[in-house]
């Protein structure tokens, strides 16, 4: 804490922490607020209440399968990006590689590039090769812009371990598979945890990629509001983008207990 | 070191570089050969020609750039003080910030785009806000407006720019604050010429990324401005997917792709000028 710190300032922090509070989650507070709005019609605040859109949401088939792919999507990303960007990262933090620096910059750079130059770059590559999109080509995009992200969480707990106990393993006569069973892999764990669901979370969010890679077989839950906004706004979009929050808060909720948000992020 | 071991990193990386090389290597790589190749064989720059001759997409590349820049602006200008404030708050405080930074974050543009289209019509929670109407220049609301864009770009990139401030403010020394007030430096000094220069690094680094973000940003801009104010994402997007004519949204994309090159290359300079306290 640094001491005495103006009144003015002190009065300042408070009202840009208010504003920014403020600023940041009303949007999501006034998509669930009219979510359960008896108004036909999208109002904030709220006039009465009702779950009679979440039963819409949850029975209409214009969300149930885009949400089923989404999951599937989302899920199998985080698996693929776990497994993929965890190799990479102990490959990267365990053994002197030359040109490691490179290899490193290289597997981060989808962090950098506009996610909309991937997607129209993989759209045209698909249309040239193998015709319609695919569910695998989507599954392969998203796991490539979810690999940094678990690369980072995975490096960020490897680097603060220590190496003693592998040597250890390794010079006690452990084969390279129980090595990484009993000793590496438990070790990474809560950073390949994060790193899942930062994988999910960026599959499931999605929407650009998704977007371009889109056919009548190949819309995902994102991209099913995204339609429905071009048309209509309905409480039900409400309901289902709620529906969407309150995952992302169940997620946030479950990656604070494994690891902490506050270690994760500064 | 036995051959195995010398094997084994490369064995580990193999999945992820094999990967890289066909999901984002090559899309990018055919992106670029498409925008420059004739379509009866061999090499063009007709799409380039058509693309700095095209006032409408000239106008909604400078609209990005532009609106780029001012989104940029206004996220430094609260993600600077709120990072600082994170910092050297208490920890409750700094948690409810995390969460309050981290929530909209993690959700999806998409639905935070929604909230701000209900909240932006004519009768919108934003309209109600005494003096609205002069912002927004219309009593139609925010929807249609380059304001309005502002307004919702700035809540989706205010993330970014924090988690990268945060990180470096956090690791200046609050002992480095505590030097300068007892040489006699007041609060506000301090934190111009201590704290200030001490941050340049992250607010570098998280202004490059707000800025990339923003120019190749276009569901809010499609939403919230709408087809009168078209963005260059947009136009990619509308020319990629509506008009098929992906040589010519190549051609845009490679446009944006070098513009974005050149910003994180120039960035990454003064990035690294090393600073010294």
């Amino acid at each position: 804490m640094i001491r005495s710190v103006p009144i003015v300032g002190k009065i300042l922090a408070i009202l840009l922490g208010i504003f920014i509070t403020l600023y940041m989650l009303v949007p999501l507070l006034v998509v669930a607020g009219a979510s359960i709005s008896e108004s036909r019609f999208l109002t904030f605040p709220p006039k009465g209440f009702t779950l009679e859109w979440y039963v819409d949401a949850l029975t209409s088939d214009t969300y149930l399968e885009p949400f089923r792919l989404s999951l599937m999507v989302g899920v199998v990303v985080a698996i693929l990006a776990a497994t993929i960007g965890t190799a990479a990262a102990l490959a990267l933090t365990r053994f002197p590689i030359p040109g490691a620096g490179a290899i490193q910059a290289f597997l981060m750079s989808p962090l950098t590039l506009p996610t909309i130059i991937l997607a129209i770059g993989a759209l045209s590559l698909t249309s040239m090769t193998i015709g319609a999109p695919n569910v695998g080509v989507l599954i392969v995009v998203h796991v490539v812009i979810a690999i940094p992200y678990v690369m980072r969480t995975v490096t960020g707990v490897m680097a603060r371990a220590d190496h003693f106990t592998e040597e250890a393993s390794r010079t006690l006569g452990a084969n390279a598979w129980n090595r990484y069973r009993l000793v590496v892999l438990p070790i990474a764990r809560p950073g390949i945890a994060a790193g899942a669901f930062f994988a999910f979370n960026i599959s499931f969010d999605d929407a650009v990629i998704a977007l371009f890679l889109r056919s009548p077989q190949l819309e995902t839950l994102p991209i099913a509001i995204y339609g429905q906004l071009e048309f209509s706004t309905s409480p039900t979009v409400a309901a289902v983008s709620t529906l969407m929050v309150l995952i992302t808060v169940a997620l946030m909720i479950v990656l604070e207990r494994i690891i902490g948000l506050g270690r994760l992020f500064v | 070191m036995s051959i195995r071991t010398r094997k084994e990193p490369w064995l580990l990386l193999l999945p992820a570089l094999a990967l890289l090389t066909i999901g984002f290597v090559t899309p990018v790589a055919g992106m670029l050969l498409m925008s420059v190749q004739a379509s009866a064989g061999g090499f063009t720059l007709e799409n380039f020609t058509r693309l700095f001759t095209s006032e409408y997409h000239l106008q909604a590349a400078w609209r990005s750039l532009r609106l780029g820049v001012i989104q940029t602006l206004v996220t430094l200008l609260l993600a600077v003080p709120l990072s600082y404030i994170m910092a050297r708050a208490g920890a409750k405080v700094r948690s409810f910030l995390l969460i309050v930074i981290i929530l909209p974050l993690m959700t999806s543009v998409v639905v935070r785009t929604f909230g701000w289209v209900v909240l932006m019509g004519p009768m919108g929670l934003l309209m109600q806000i005494p003096g609205a109407e002069w912002i927004a220049q219309s009593a139609q609301g925010f929807l249609g407006t380059e304001v309005g864009v502002v307004i919702a770009m700035v809540q989706v990139l205010l993330p970014f720019a924090v988690l990268s401030i945060l990180g470096v403010i956090s690791g200046i020394r609050p002992q480095l604050e505590e030097a300068s007030r007892t040489l006699g430096a007041g609060f506000w000094r301090t934190l111009w010429h201590v704290v200030l220069p001490l941050s340049i690094p992250g607010i570098v680094a998280g202004a490059s990324l707000v800025f990339v973000l923003s120019v190749s940003s276009f569901i809010t801009p499609r939403f919230i401005g709408g087809p009168q104010i078209p963005v260059f994402a947009q136009t990619i997007y509308v020319d990629a997917t509506t008009n098929l004519n992906w040589p010519f949204a190549a051609a845009q994309a490679v446009l944006l792709f070098a513009g974005v090159m050149l910003v994180l290359a120039a960035t990454a300079r003064i990035g690294k000028a090393p600073v010294r306290a």
